[in-house]
């Protein structure tokens, strides 16, 4: 496998830098156009989740994120310093009425409709957060 | 992220370039409640120059369009972008929004 990693501070602003290395690598694997996006559109989702819901707010504590990528497949690994927080354990309500969607939590959807495997597992003072996705076109 | 607001009789036109993300959607924000507040509930979002729309825009447009449902307009979108599509359909939003193939018919809808 193939691996990209980078360091960024918690701050909003800098997630675009993750989802560029990861759209490259979700290049490389041969994904195509629409799912390259949509990994993109759900690691800054876990991002985003980690800057306001685990460290609370914007600031300098770190976010690192691992790309590993194959022929078809990307693995998106990210760690922070901020207290426990799973998103593994998906969404609380996943169906709503239509006329009445959830305004928070839409995150956790997002990441859950998009990757194939999510694990969560707290090392040490860290979270660490592993996240999979085949590209269909690969798929037998 | 750039806002541009065109206003007609009856419709407001916003047109949004750029990337609609948790770093910009508040100024996003902004520039739908100055419209709404100032009794614009007709909205027509041009949204084909989005290149990247995540959950924090999606809470804007629901948001948004509850309020101006409530006030007797609506929220609808011209030619969005293939990313705002995705970005709806991952989130099962898709279905709430009208969408336009183009601004000039959008703009009729109201």
């Amino acid at each position: 496998m193939a691996g990209r990693t980078l360091t960024i501070q918690a701050f909003l602003d800098q997630i675009q830098k993750i989802r560029d290395l990861v759209s490259l690598a979700a290049s490389d694997a041969g994904f195509k156009d629409d799912e390259n996006y949509a990994v993109q559109l759900a690691v800054s989702e876990a991002c985003e989740n980690i800057i306001l819901h685990g460290y609370g707010q914007e600031n300098e504590a770190p976010i690192e994120v691992a790309v590993q990528t194959a022929p078809g497949e990307i693995q998106i690994t990210l760690w922070d310093q901020a207290p426990p927080f799973n998103p593994a354990k998906g969404p609380k309500q996943p169906d709503w009425p239509p006329d009445d969607p959830p305004i928070g939590g839409l995150g956790l959807i997002i990441i859950h409709r998009v990757m194939d495997d999510i694990q969560y597992s707290r090392e040490g003072d860290h979270n660490q957060l592993s996240m999979r996705k085949r590209s269909t076109a690969f798929r037998t | 992220m750039e806002i541009v607001v065109k206003e007609y009789k009856r419709v407001s036109v916003m047109t949004v370039t750029g990337r609609i993300d948790s770093a910009t959607s508040s100024e996003f924000e902004e520039q739908l409640n100055s419209l709404t507040e100032s009794g614009r509930v007709n909205i027509v979002l041009d949204l084909s120059a989005v290149e990247f729309i995540s959950s924090a825009g999606l809470r804007v447009l629901v948001t948004t369009r509850k309020a101006v449902k409530s006030a007797g307009g609506d929220l609808i979108l011209a030619k969005p972008s293939s990313q705002v599509v995705e970005t709806l359909e991952i989130a099962g939003l898709d279905v709430l929004f009208e969408k336009f193939p183009n601004r000039e018919e959008a703009v009729a809808y109201f």
